[in-house]
């Protein structure tokens, strides 16, 4: 873990992490080795979001965390995953969620000949006796879907759809919510009322939430702290106004650059940087 | 009027198959080959109930209804299970391939002769009259109420119950469905049981009406192109189906030649999967699952 | 398409990789086959030439279903059918028309190409489960149309089929037919492996693959589909002109679901995608009900079930079926290269990638 790290968030540490991942390596088909050496960590009631561009290994990290790489012949080889002090590494994904870990996917994320009312009912939850008042507060939450109740899932747009998944997602009572890709294919200002959403549910149900996204502004916007994935490995990592602040984060995520467009070839300064953060 | 009658009794006949084949691939999309087996083993099953429980018929159906629901669940844990994951052809291969072992045990068992549960039940199956000029058996009577029954019960089932919406949420998208909570298991191991106890109560029910033998089973073979033409995930598809297929079965047997009866629904079969693979109200899928 | 070698084989030039033979092994192992099978008939009673004659009928019809299911990747399950046509036809024109063996024999193969034009049309729009089922529908009415012909025609029971005669000669001996059917093994075997090394072979195992990246890398899709069923089908139906003359007789009832069936489970039990696989496939399954038979004379209830020795046959097979794939889905032939593997490899262990064979 970096010393950066360990500086900003001393103040406000608690004791053990909600989530902890050390030194995790996923290997698919027991060759081909798609992250390694990731250490992270998600606080309690913290926003984290993992940024990073496209095969970064960003959903791989969160399919190994939600208990899904069985399903592509991955398994997560080194390293370990834990989730208030338990180990949840290659467990089955109805167990963790279960344990309170609840993925919202990338594609395929509504059950689309369901109603939006059905799709909420169709979720196991942790605590059943929580289900209607958690319906409730979905719709409050989204009060487009509660126009929408009998609307067939699979004639939404693409914000209901991202609105319904997350809604679902909450039925499951969750105390670590995962979410791969919020901003893919949606509207800025769709995007920008999710976002907002997601803090509001952060606040008030007190739930943690692992981000996962390529749109480093709307990410960076809403996060405490962010993690950098590239080629399967983190590269940097730190609270908001650090990574913000960052040069090369500037250049190649925010599109903030200086005058005339830094070439991703010209990365002295950004390895030197790198080894700064090991 | 008796053509009419003929027609619903094997349309009933039909449906109540169908449903079983619907019930499976809807939820797992898996073919199940085997149906027809499993159909004639809960048939062979009332034979075995009604011997054992000798002066209680009722409890007799209800024992061997008991039975053809646990053996679906049994075939699931047993062996469909280990098959999740592979592709759909070998699962496939798996229920022909349990099919033909069933067809053996059952022989074996039991023996090849035609029994007749009616008489071990200690019931008589009277003709009734429907209006002027035609007639239906008892068994067959019940047979048609049974299967309204049932399909109406599947549908409140799966629109108004969690586990019904459940199942078909998992049909639909499966990761997903794992992803929230659902057992995937379970809900397999439901559809399987369900789907064997309704085929076990056809089973039952056409061999009260008309004699139990290992020959069944082309029944069920050609209830299995019913299921297709409506799509083989709907519920209402089956029941359509199963309208069509015994329309035409009765009306060529009795205007055209009796051979054709059995190789007609093949005919309609083929002509579906020509103009509209997915049937009439099946779900448009991508059809290379292979 | 050839596995790889263990060292010490360098190829320098294109004719000596289009050798079929190329190692000393390879030139061993045939060897030994072709000495095997020249001497078998000598030491063999007629039992086990009529078993051998057995597995080389099967062996053909195994091979066109390999082509057709393990290297195109079309499912079959109508495979009786197509045997049911080249028989039928052969039983036709010999009662109808008194016809000899030099016009059955093409006349099935011409039949048995039609046929797999008709099987293989569904294939231009199903795939996988849906075309699966269309040949089994296409199956049925082809059985039915036999079964149409031997009712009007009032043959019941069966039509009874003289045995060939090649001028003089008539071919009824146990000896001789191992010989023609050894020789129809060898020229289908030879013509598959021709096939599946030249473009033919290619373009089907790309749209087993994935048949979306075939079409676009610019194979021809539906006519390589055509070709295989029709390639496959006319083998097919040649194979049961063979059965007719072999056995005598020709009814429908021998050409059931249970022998489309027992042709997928050679496929399976062989191995999918290797042609050794059919020949292990085809003499597993031609074997496999005697070894049940034999098996039974030594089962402590043998007396209880020796009537219904036919349902011991289904329930076996039922279970081997489903044991071979759950527990070993490459079939025989995956046995056979573990048992190689083990070998190379040692004392070194590989666990295989999933994908790799």
């Amino acid at each position: 873990m970096s010393a950066a790290l360990r500086e900003t968030e001393s103040a406000a540490r608690q004791p053990s992490p909600l989530l902890e991942l050390d030194q995790v390596e996923v290997t698919y088909h027991r060759i081909a080795i798609a992250v390694q050496g990731v250490s992270l960590q998600v606080l309690d009631r913290q926003i984290v979001a993992l940024l990073g561009s496209n095969g970064a290994g960003k959903t791989t990290i969160l399919r190994a965390i939600s208990g899904f790489l069985g399903v592509d012949d991955a398994r997560v080889s080194e390293g370990t995953i834990r989730f208030d002090g338990e180990a949840i590494a290659n467990r089955a994904p109805h167990w963790v969620t279960g344990r309170g870990i609840v993925l919202v996917p990338e594609r395929d994320k509504v059950f689309e000949n369901l109603s939006v009312e059905e799709n909420l009912d169709a979720v196991v939850g942790r605590r059943a006796a929580a289900g209607a008042s958690m319906r409730q507060a979905v719709y409050e939450y989204f009060p487009a879907l509660a126009r929408l109740r009998e609307r067939e899932a699979g004639y939404l747009s693409g914000g209901e759809r991202q609105m319904l998944a997350i809604g679902s997602a909450l039925m499951c009572a969750p105390r670590l919510l995962l979410v791969d890709e919020l901003s893919l294919g949606l509207a800025p200002i769709v995007v920008e009322q999710l976002a907002e959403r997601l803090c509001a549910i952060r606040r008030d149900l007190g739930m943690s939430i692992l981000l996962v996204e390529q749109n480093a502004p709307v990410a960076l916007g809403i996060a405490d702290y962010a993690y950098i994935v590239e080629n399967g490995r983190i590269v940097l990592d730190g609270d908001r106004g650090r990574l913000s602040g960052h040069q090369d984060v500037q250049d190649f995520y925010l599109g903030a650059g200086g005058a005339g467009r830094r070439s991703y070839r010209d990365v002295k300064q950004y390895r030197r940087s790198r080894r700064w953060y090991g | 009027m008796q053509l009419a009658v003929n027609i619903v009794v094997l349309t009933a006949i039909y449906a109540l198959i169908s449903c079983g084949y619907v019930l499976v691939y809807r939820v797992s999309r898996v073919l199940n080959l085997a149906h027809g087996e499993l159909m004639m083993l809960g048939a062979y099953g009332l034979l075995a109930t009604a011997s054992l429980f000798g002066g209680h018929p009722g409890l007799a159906l209800a024992a061997a209804g008991g039975f053809a629901l646990a053996v679906g669940v049994a075939v699931y844990w047993g062996l469909m299970l280990r098959m999740t994951g592979e592709s759909v052809l070998a699962a496939v291969l798996c229920t022909i391939a349990l099919g033909i072992l069933l067809r053996g045990v059952v022989t074996l068992a039991w023996g090849a002769q035609q029994e007749y549960p009616l008489a071990e039940l200690g019931w008589t199956n009277p003709s009734i009259h429907v209006g002027a000029d035609a007639r239906i058996s008892a068994a067959s009577l019940a047979l048609v109420v049974l299967t309204a029954l049932v399909y109406a019960g599947l549908f409140a089932f799966l629109r108004h119950t969690r586990w019904g919406i459940r199942m078909r949420a998992a049909g639909q998208n499966p990761l997903l469905a794992a992803q929230r909570g659902i057992r995937l298991h379970g809900v397999y191991a439901l559809a399987w049981g369900l789907a064997t106890f309704t085929g076990g109560l056809a089973g039952m029910l056409i061999a009260l009406d008309s004699g139990l033998q290992a020959t069944m089973v082309t029944i069920g073979l050609k209830a299995f192109p019913a299921a297709l033409v409506g799509g083989l995930d709907s519920l209402v598809g089956a029941l359509v189906g199963s309208l069509i297929v015994g329309a035409a079965e009765v009306l060529l047997i009795q205007y055209v030649d009796p051979l054709l009866s059995d190789v007609a629904p093949f005919f309609i079969l083929l002509a579906m999967l020509v103009a509209r693979p997915w049937g009439l109200f099946g779900t448009r899928e991508e059809i290379d699952r292979v | 398409m050839s596995r790889i070698h263990a060292s010490g084989y360098y190829r320098v030039d294109y004719a000596q990789d289009l050798r079929l033979i190329q190692t000393r092994t390879q030139r061993g192992w045939l060897f030994a086959a072709l000495a095997a099978l020249a001497t078998f008939p000598w030491l063999a009673d007629a039992f086990l030439l009529d078993l051998a004659n057995q597995v080389f009928l099967a062996s053909i019809g195994a091979l066109a279903l390999m082509l057709l299911t393990g290297f195109a990747g079309q499912i079959s399950l109508g495979h009786a059918g197509l045997l049911a046509a080249g028989a039928f036809t052969t039983g036709i024109l010999f009662k109808e028309l008194g016809a000899s063996f030099w016009v059955t024999l093409p006349a099935s193969a011409a039949v048995g190409a039609l046929l797999g034009l008709v099987f293989g049309l569904p294939s231009l729009r199903l795939r996988g489960l849906y075309l699966a089922v269309s040949t089994l529908a296409l199956h049925f009415i082809v059985a039915y149309l036999g079964g149409e012909y031997e009712v009007r025609r009032g043959f019941s029971t069966g039509i009874v089929v003289d045995p060939p005669q090649i001028g003089g000669w008539t071919l009824d001996s146990g000896r001789e037919w191992y010989a023609v059917l050894l020789v129809a093994c060898i020229a289908t075997l030879l013509v598959c492996i021709n096939l599946l090394r030249a473009k033919t072979g290619r373009a089907w195992q790309a749209i087993r693959d994935g048949e979306a990246v075939a079409e676009a890398l610019g194979v021809g899709v539906p006519a390589y589909k055509l070709l295989a069923f029709v390639v496959s089908a006319t083998m097919t139906s040649i194979a049961g002109c063979l059965f007719a003359y072999y056995r005598g007789f020709v009814s429908v009832e021998a050409f059931s679901l249970f022998l489309s069936i027992q042709y997928i489970a050679m496929v399976i039990v062989g191995g999918m995608g290797s042609l050794l696989g059919a020949l292990l496939g085809a003499a597993f399954v031609v074997l496999f009900p005697y070894a049940i038979e034999a098996a039974m004379q030594w089962m402590p209830f043998a007396q209880r079930v020796s009537g219904m020795v036919f349902a011991v046959n289904y329930a076996a097979f039922g279970l081997v079926m489903i044991g071979f794939l759950v527990f070993e889905p490459q079939g025989l032939v995956g046995v056979w290269r573990r048992i190689q593997d083990w070998f190379l490899l040692w004392p070194f262990r590989q666990r295989p990638l999933a994908a790799s064979r």
